[in-house]
């Protein structure tokens, strides 16, 4: 037993020697100790409640965060406390289901297809602590995609801009990527510019599946930021550019709840993921 | 004293005692501020004069660095990341003592971007609702349409022996022909035009940049196969004729979303510097040199 449980029953043991039965005079002169040993023993179980869970919550923070998911006594805690603090911060965006929303460029985090990174706890809380083009100096802000058919494409460094002719050329090249393509010539040029003049190729890859140490997207699957991967929608994207930004929470939450909810959307995800890989395999 | 009066006091002071007590217990119990002073707080791997270095940011260094995760790292590797992060604090604190922010200029220069970048996060990371978007497309309704396109063929009567007037009139006799639909390559000849350098149909913007503002305001309305009045630049006299003009068509909102949207943010993002440095310059005391005083604005 704990040194702060024997100290209570000892505390509980001289409030009883206190009040108890010595004849009616003297217990109802004494009446009154009856509620402060009430809320001495409730204290107590507060205080008992409390330190379980700060344990818990310093062994969350000091473990590996890699290593959590193999820990089911902790991962539960973790999203006992994760879920609901996503549901009360990070919800209004990324929506109660994580799913996100293609028409705002936020992305789903229940399908284990990660902008970012590739999903790892750890991963995820750096996201969550810093934000993502956050004006925090350790958020994630190396890329955003350039606006093609604007004067000065990119702020960072000189892009030149594409002409109509040559954009339409790349949404008829990234199209084709996923589906039979209506122009192989325009869609040859297109790739011509995405891999040269286009400077596409930088970001995205040679082989157009992005890359997650920088956030440039995955081209050739079915999941899609912004819209929903038709030529307008993605011409419109090339022609306008797009930068999505994720606030940072650190000094805002604790930062077990900050891991607690890296927890939680690392879970859902794998849930996601695990349910997908279901499916290809039905 | 009387019994009664004794056994009361008694009583009352035992109360306070016991209130007392428990006020005390409950601080300890639930406030770690009051109890752990000294020691390093479980999401911290260390601190440094009391600044704490995140365990997530010694993880994510020691990733970066080893190019290992956390679990496949050795001690070694992780004291050696441990203690250069240290050496980071406490040289970073140095440089805060030595007030580079007053004298080194890239650290001024980091300070400005970040602190800009700061001030505006708010706006960066908001999502506005759908109402705010629209009521901001409504009110900059003018600016959302498609993108025009336009192709050109920009010809220069520039004869150097040739006065201005004859030059603009050459010009005129040239455009006069294109209009009544002579074959392009006979007037081409016949007037002596050379042609600027042709390109692929360019947006607008970037039709504006090669024509010049002049020439450019000169043919933006023109319909397909028309022909501009002659313009006179320093290089000559031009005539443009209109291959294609592709105008402007005005986008509804669900087209314009994804625009609207940066262009709010920039909008709320511009106000909000603004109103920052004005609060910044009320609250300072900036004195301009006297030669400059009268005309400085702000």
């Amino acid at each position: 037993m704990n040194i702060i449980n024997r100290r209570g029953i000892a505390w509980l043991s001289g409030i009883a020697r206190l009040i108890r039965p010595g004849g009616r005079r003297r217990a109802a002169g004494r009446q009154w100790l009856i509620p402060l040993a009430v809320l001495a023993g409730l204290s107590l179980v507060a205080a008992h409640y409390a330190r379980d869970r700060g344990v818990l919550q310093a062994r969350l923070l000091t473990t590996d965060p890699d290593g959590i998911a193999a820990d089911h006594g902790l991962q539960r805690y973790a999203i006992s406390i994760g879920r609901p603090a996503f549901q009360d911060h990070c919800a209004s965006c990324h929506g109660r289901n994580l799913r996100g929303d293609t028409m705002r460029g936020i992305p789903n985090l229940a399908d284990g297809d990660w902008l970012y990174g590739t999903g790892r706890v750890g991963e995820i809380e750096r996201v969550i602590l810093y934000g993502i083009r956050s004006g925090h100096p350790k958020a994630w802000n190396l890329a955003s995609m350039p606006a093609f058919a604007t004067p000065n494409p990119y702020q960072a460094y000189s892009i030149a801009p594409l002409t109509p002719h040559e954009l339409g050329d790349v949404v008829a090249y990234v199209y084709g990527l996923r589906h039979p393509a209506a122009d192989p010539a325009a869609a040859a040029r297109g790739s011509h510019v995405f891999h040269k003049t286009g400077l596409c190729f930088d970001c995205h890859g040679e082989d157009a599946r992005g890359d997650p140490a920088i956030g440039a997207p995955d081209l050739t699957d079915a999941v899609w930021l912004y819209g929903d991967g038709t030529p307008p929608s993605i011409a419109t994207s090339i022609a306008h550019g797009l930068a999505g930004a994720c606030p940072p929470w650190i000094g805002k939450l604790r930062p077990a709840t900050i891991r607690a909810i890296a927890v939680y959307v690392n879970a859902a995800a794998a849930g996601g993921r695990s349910a997908q890989e279901r499916s290809h395999a039905g | 004293m009387p019994d009664d009066l004794r056994s009361t006091r008694a009583m009352l002071l035992a109360a306070a005692g016991a209130l007392t007590g428990l006020g005390i217990a409950g601080y300890g119990l639930f406030t770690a501020a009051g109890t752990t002073t000294h020691a390093v707080p479980p999401e911290d791997v260390a601190l440094v004069n009391q600044r704490p270095i995140l365990r997530s940011d010694f993880i994510n260094q020691l990733q970066a660095e080893t190019g290992l995760k956390f679990s496949e790292s050795t001690e070694a590797d992780r004291l050696k990341v441990l203690d250069e992060m240290v050496r980071e604090e406490l040289l970073v604190q140095r440089g805060l003592e030595l007030d580079f922010a007053e004298t080194d200029q890239s650290t001024r220069n980091a300070l400005v971007s970040t602190v800009t970048q700061q001030v505006t996060v708010s706006i960066t990371t908001d999502q506005p609702s759908e109402d705010q978007l629209r009521d901001f497309y409504e009110s900059h309704k003018a600016q959302y349409a498609t993108d025009g396109t336009m192709l050109v063929r920009n010809f220069i009567v520039s004869g150097r022996s040739a006065g201005q007037q004859d030059r603009l009139d050459v010009a005129r006799r040239a455009a006069q022909a294109l209009r009544t639909g002579q074959p392009l390559e006979r007037v081409v000849a016949q007037y002596g035009l050379t042609e600027a350098k042709r390109n692929d149909e360019d947006y607008y913007f970037a039709a504006k940049y090669r024509l010049g503002d002049a020439l450019f305001a000169a043919v933006r309305d023109l319909g397909d196969g028309e022909v501009s009045a002659p313009v006179t630049l320093p290089d000559g006299v031009h005539i443009v004729l209109m291959v294609r003009n592709a105008k402007p068509v005005p986008q509804g909102y669900a087209a314009s979303r994804t625009q609207v949207f940066s262009d709010y943010r920039s909008f709320a993002q511009q106000r909000v510097l603004d109103e920052t440095m004005a609060f910044l310059r009320h609250r300072s005391s900036i004195l301009i040199a006297a030669d400059y005083a009268g005309r400085y604005r702000p």
